[in-house]
């Protein structure tokens, strides 16, 4: 069965034929293009065909999930079978609750056919600006790709999406070398639907790769002082979001009820300069999200708002169980608005602190307390930053973190999914040998 | 089971180029009972053929989510095509592979699959003993999971093989709070491999593991802070295990040292304490078969330990056919794909310190002031060498006995100095297996040690 949409509907079929009360299956094909350089020369071609299809079933409230990427008959009957199967080895469970409103929409996001021979040129021009221009930083791995999809989303109660969409990707991990002196290495990603202009100008690529570069005399900290950290993009990303979303704001920790957030909506739970979205679509968003695994339309929310949680991050099976409210989307990309201070104005109101590039930490624990090493950073004193660190750990609480915020920057890293700025906090333990 | 359908396809691979051409099915059952209720319960079968070109230096790859004849004719055109397109654009200009020995291996053990049921009910046994013996947990939750790869593999120096690697767990995680309602949690994985069946017929086996994961939560919940900075620890062989794979091991992986790792410029070098000896084992170590055994790669290279390093020398690194030849060394079958879609990666298999003379007990005596890091969440390292591991669990050393469990925090430092701080090496082997290793795709692996008594950076207030 080669018509997705066909495949689609025979699963539904069959899958009530043989006692599913409700059903909803992805039906997709897929391929990618993919050139490779390691250890910065180029070193593999990649073509994959791939192909999917994810199943879930309901009876009598038992859930059962199955994904296979065989698209004959006999292996989509098959697997049908298992997945009613699994779902009668199940419990039930009212919480299960998918869309049954009635929908169906065609639409087509990013660029769905690949350039192949553009994809290569700004592969090669990327890797050639920064040997001309970045000469001590060695590329240890870049993968540069095309992705595109067709796909069906298909539920017994009459909603049908059929998105195409496709976008090229970059991602490099990189490390500064003179001689035996070597630098942490760093990582640099974007996706765009255009190869309109040279990579190196995307994103904070060409930032990230000076500031890379000034790493190669790191010295260690020394003793231990409660300063300021002053976030970049991705550490934020590890250190904040990351302990907000695993152990504050998502199903898991709300339905356990281990969330420390969880009587805490509508209360102000951060500085009120910050704001936080999940957007489904929007400007600096390449492919979007028009509906969700429930089968829901897809819509932007804010998950902080001026300093208050005015949602929390559920499905609607965890808004079930937990008796809160749906979120808007599970798209994941997450923007937070930039503030008003350049770097250089945030960095001159710093006494005595840490600018944190990457963040290589623990498992936060649920309370949001974390320790882990401060990556590719600066000593930051008087105002100015002074030298690059090595060895040099920091410790915390993200939710007082949250309301020690010193600046939010005016620089923003856009990647294609995320918008997200610098952020400076004080209060936080700086410690070295 | 795969039936065999690529090893006739060999008359299509190119002249004057090596070739692997590679059928897989990688199979992964999961359900999961958060207290009590079952909020997982999902199969997978992902199954496809992908081939690999090396021409002149550099590599065309294709891979289809179809396993036929026809798919398998269209991934050899493709992959050749890549090879091409690679070698008239980016010519690198390299020499052919030195060919391998023609073998054949058949190891197709551990094909059974149980029906979804068996995961459920057994999960339902081990959560109904946590809900009865641990009564002050907040939440509970009880994972049981299988995956397995299963390849076939033939290539133009003559390999023919196909091989089964299934592995399956239980984990147990369990959350209190502290006295001032913060919530901690400890977690354990039992099993290893083999198919979930055949590791799990007796959930009272594991009971004991739960009471003492229960003791040591109860333990962490009155638990203090580590004091942060520089100290001397005993690392238990868990924690061990992590510094083996991620601070060591990843740094000595070919590709990530022609990627600029500092053990670039270590090699014979002295890396560590003479104390210290590491191998990547292949498939046996100290006598036993090891927890993830692999015969073969996906090169087609059969595989060998690899000594990384002998009483503290880096001697040596984990390659691939390519790399082997760049370096002068011998590959050893480091080279392993994840999935049917992913090109073979140099990868570690079963990566441990080897064991030394002391007694634990002796070691924690040794210290007055210090710690014993028992269990980790999470571990990464960095081409320099410096690493970082999350400690879930742990205990404070005081005047030569274990006081406090300490809350959860990280240690760090930088793998070729801090090993040169070792100084005890106890005489009992921990293994683990349950994760996976993360290096553009995921590949489980194993990996141990012995408890080593040395100096850390950890964290904390």
């Amino acid at each position: 069965m080669n018509n997705l949409e066909n495949l689609a509907e025979y699963i539904i079929v069959e899958a009530k034929a043989q006692g599913a009360d409700y059903v909803h299956c992805v039906v997709r094909e897929s391929e990618k293009r993919e050139f490779n350089v390691d250890g910065g020369r180029f070193s593999l071609m990649r073509t994959l065909f791939d192909r999917d299809v994810a199943i879930t079933v309901l009876k009598d409230q038992r859930k059962g999930s199955v994904h296979v990427n065989r698209f004959d008959e006999g292996a989509i009957y098959d697997a049908i079978a298992e997945c009613i199967a699994a779902s009668e080895s199940g419990e039930p469970d009212p919480a299960w609750q998918f869309c049954d409103e009635p929908a169906e929409l065609t639409y087509v996001q990013g660029t769905p056919v690949c350039d192949t021979e553009k994809l290569f040129f700004r592969t090669k021009e990327l890797l050639e600006d920064i040997r001309e221009r970045h000469p001590k930083i060695l590329v240890e791995q870049m993968i540069t790709s095309h992705d595109t999809y067709r796909s069906v989303y298909l539920n017994s109660n009459g909603i049908m999406y059929h998105p195409t969409a496709g976008a090229y990707s970059f991602s490099l991990m990189y490390s500064g070398h003179d001689g035996e002196k070597s630098t942490s290495f760093f990582g640099s990603d974007v996706t765009v639907a255009k190869l309109d202009k040279p990579v190196i100008e995307c994103a904070l690529i060409e930032r990230e790769l000076s500031e890379i570069e000034k790493q190669l005399d790191p010295v260690p900290l020394e003793g231990k002082f409660t300063g300021t950290v002053l976030l970049a993009p991705a550490a934020l990303s590890e250190i904040v979001l990351g302990t907000v979303f695993g152990n504050f704001v998502s199903d898991s920790s709300l339905i356990e009820g281990t969330s420390i957030w969880k009587d805490k909506l509508g209360e102000q739970v951060a500085d009120e300069r910050l704001t936080v979205t999940l957007k489904a679509e929007g400007e600096d968003v390449v492919i979007g999200q028009k509906v969700t695994g429930e089968g829901y339309p897809a819509e932007s929310f804010d998950l902080i708002r001026d300093g208050k949680l005015v949602s929390f991050d559920l499905s609607q099976y965890g808004a079930n169980k937990t008796g809160q409210k749906r979120a808007g989307c599970s798209a994941g990309n997450v923007f937070i608005p930039a503030g008003e201070q350049s770097m250089d104005e945030i960095i001159k109101g710093i006494e005595k602190g840490v600018l944190v590039m990457r963040f290589s930490g623990g498992e936060p624990a649920p309370s949001g307390e974390y320790s882990g090493v401060a990556k590719n950073s600066f000593l930051i004193e008087n105002g100015a930053v002074t030298h690059a660190l090595t060895e040099t750990m920091i410790s915390g609480c993200v939710p007082d973190m949250l309301n020690n915020i010193r600046a939010i920057s005016s620089d923003v890293l856009k990647d294609g999914s995320n918008s997200i700025p610098y952020i400076a906090f004080d209060g936080v333990t700086i410690s070295g040998k | 089971m795969l039936n065999d359908i690529i090893s006739v396809r060999k008359g299509e691979f190119d002249s004057g180029t090596h070739t692997e051409l590679r059928g897989q099915l990688n199979r992964s059952r999961r359900v999961t009972l958060l207290s009590g209720a079952v909020v997982g319960n999902a199969r997978s079968d992902i199954s496809g053929i992908s081939a690999r070109v090396y021409k002149n230096g550099v590599y065309g790859f294709s891979s289809m989510a179809e396993y036929t004849p026809e798919a398998a004719a269209k991934v050899l055109h493709a992959a050749s095509e890549n090879a091409a397109f690679m070698d008239r654009h980016v010519p690198a200009g390299k020499p052919a592979l030195p060919s391998l020995p023609k073998k054949s291996l058949k190891l197709q053990n551990g094909n059974n699959d149980p029906a979804q049921k068996v995961y459920i009910d057994f999960s339902k046994e081990l959560d109904a003993y946590v809900e009865t013996h641990c009564p002050e947990l907040i939440s509970r939750v009880v994972i049981a999971t299988e995956d397995s790869m299963e390849k076939l593999l033939v290539t133009s120096d003559g390999m023919d093989a196909h091989t089964i690697l299934p592995r399956s767990y239980c984990y147990v995680f369990l959350t209190a709070q502290t006295p001032d309602g913060q919530p901690v949690e400890l977690f354990k994985a039992f099993g290893g491999e083999g198919t979930f069946d055949l590791n799990f017929t007796d959930p009272s086996v594991w009971y004991p593991e739960i009471d003492r994961l229960y003791e040591h939560l109860m333990k962490k919940r009155e638990g203090v802070y580590a004091d942060a900075g520089l100290k001397t620890v005993i690392l238990g062989g868990m924690m061990t295990g992590m510094l083996s794979h991620e601070a060591v091991g990843h740094t000595v992986e070919a590709d990530l040292v022609l990627g600029g790792s500092v053990a670039g410029h270590c090699l014979n070098k002295q890396v560590a304490s003479e104390k210290v000896t590491l191998t990547d084992f292949a498939n046996t170590a100290f006598g036993k078969r090891c927890p993830l055994p692999v015969f073969v790669d996906d090169e087609g290279t059969m595989a060998q330990d690899v000594t990384l390093i002998k009483d503290g020398i880096l001697t040596g690194y984990m390659n691939n056919r390519e790399s082997a030849l760049h370096f002068g060394m011998e590959p050893r079958g480091n080279a392993r794909a994840w999935m049917f879609s992913d090109e073979p990666l140099i990868r570690m298999r079963n990566t441990s310190v080897h064991p030394g003379n002391d007694k634990l007990e002796d070691m924690i005596a040794s210290i007055d002031d210090g710690y014993y890091l028992i269990d980790s969440g999470n571990g990464q390292a960095d081409t320099t060498g410096e690493f970082m591991f999350g400690v879930t669990m742990g205990y404070e050393i005081k005047g030569g006995k274990l006081g406090r469990a300490l809350l959860d925090t990280t240690i760090s430092g930088v793998a070729f100095d801090m090993l040169k701080t070792v100084d005890m090496v106890s005489d009992t082997v921990v293994w683990s297996s349950s994760g996976f290793c993360g290096k553009k795709q995921p590949m489980p692996v194993g990996m141990g040690g012995p408890a080593l008594r040395c100096k850390v950076m950890i964290g904390g207030r």
